[in-house]
């Protein structure tokens, strides 16, 4: 069963483009102005007491919520698994390797989780924030960036699979 | 008077924009009128706004189109006529107010710090797709009530801490 949004499948095929454009628009110009963070968030917070990036990101989880809820009590066809723990249990939402088993979602979310804070804190920010300084010509971001564009085809190539078949042979999967 | 009025009025603009929760408050919102605008065209749910994933849509699809290679992509990637271009889009966004305001201005680095952004960029993309998500997807799907992405959240606050540890013991070697 597919979910039906506002938009009917026809006209959403050619919005996707259009409306993940001017929304990019929108986070970067925000972005810019209030050098917005997740993972500089977090590190402000435990080096500094900082909280200003921290209640950003915070806002953001808030903001969700409060707009996933809003939405799924107008239209509950295109929020069908809101909220996702009471309709799906510990099953996470579609997105990483498809096919595992509780246990090995949560083991990648573990050492996932744990990587991307250590990088994102060694090399100065979040990806927003990568994109963002990119755009203010930072040329060390840039890179990043192309990194991010190179790491994204080595994992659906070869990582992917490899992580998978290897979960698989030790029976978490 | 009116100009005062219209300067207040700016600044007013100004501090929210300046502010990181008015950007928090609208990225989580939007995400969700994104999804409810546009799921008919394909899932996964909670996908409104995420760096790795949507990078890897673009990067993918556009690989695809070149090579001729059947990387994955995102369902609503894969059903649009072109994927989500979000992270197009913030880029735009962000050199616009960059010049509007001046602030840009070109800054380059070692060849070696050069080498390490661009592993780092590898890696992070990497891990962030194991976990399914940059820490932005992460908060859309623990606002949608996703337990494992609440678990992944922890694990990036960890992965904070063991970078401070990191920095602050290079930084006194160094010192």
């Amino acid at each position: 069963m597919a979910a039906v949004g506002w938009l009917s499948k026809d006209v959403a095929v050619i919005a996707v483009p259009i409306v993940t454009i001017l929304l990019g628009i929108l986070i970067g110009w925000l972005g810019q102005r209030s050098g917005f963070c997740s993972i500089g968030g977090f590190r402000d917070f435990f080096m500094f007491r900082h909280t200003r990036l921290l209640y950003g990101y915070l806002a953001l989880i808030g903001g969700a919520f409060i707009g996933y809820f809003v939405f799924w009590m107008i239209t509950p066809l295109a929020f069908e698994h809101f909220f996702w723990y009471l309709t799906s249990g510990l099953t996470p939402v579609p997105g990483a390797p498809a096919g595992l088993l509780v246990a090995g979602y949560i083991i990648l979310a573990t050492i996932g989780g744990i990587a991307v804070g250590l990088i994102g804190v060694l090399l100065g920010g979040c990806p927003l924030r990568q994109l963002v300084m990119t755009s203010e010509g930072n040329v060390k971001a840039l890179v990043f960036v192309v990194g991010m564009c190179i790491g994204a085809v080595m994992f659906t190539a070869w990582l992917s699979g490899w992580v998978v078949a290897l979960m698989k042979g030790l029976g978490i999967a | 008077m009116a100009e005062t009025k219209a300067n207040e009025n700016k600044s007013v603009l100004d501090g929210l924009a300046r502010n990181p929760i008015t950007l928090g408050i609208l990225i989580g919102v939007l995400a969700a009128f994104v999804q409810g605008l546009l799921i008919s065209a394909g899932g996964p749910e909670a996908y409104g706004f995420c760096v790795a994933c949507h990078t890897r849509d673009v990067v993918n699809d556009a690989v695809n189109s070149i090579a001729g290679t059947k990387l994955a992509i995102a369902p609503i990637s894969q059903n649009a006529i072109l994927p989500v271009l979000t992270v197009i889009g913030v880029l735009i966004g962000a050199f616009i107010s960059a010049k509007v305001y001046k602030e840009f201005k070109t800054k380059t680095g070692s060849s070696i710090s050069y080498i390490w952004y661009l592993l780092g960029g590898l890696f992070f993309m990497a891990f962030a797709l194991f976990m399914g998500g940059c820490p932005y997807r992460i908060a859309l799907r623990v606002g949608y009530g996703d337990v494992v992405a609440f678990i992944g959240l922890l694990a990036i606050i960890a992965g904070v801490l063991i970078g401070i540890k990191i920095a602050s013991a290079m930084a006194e070697r160094e010192g």
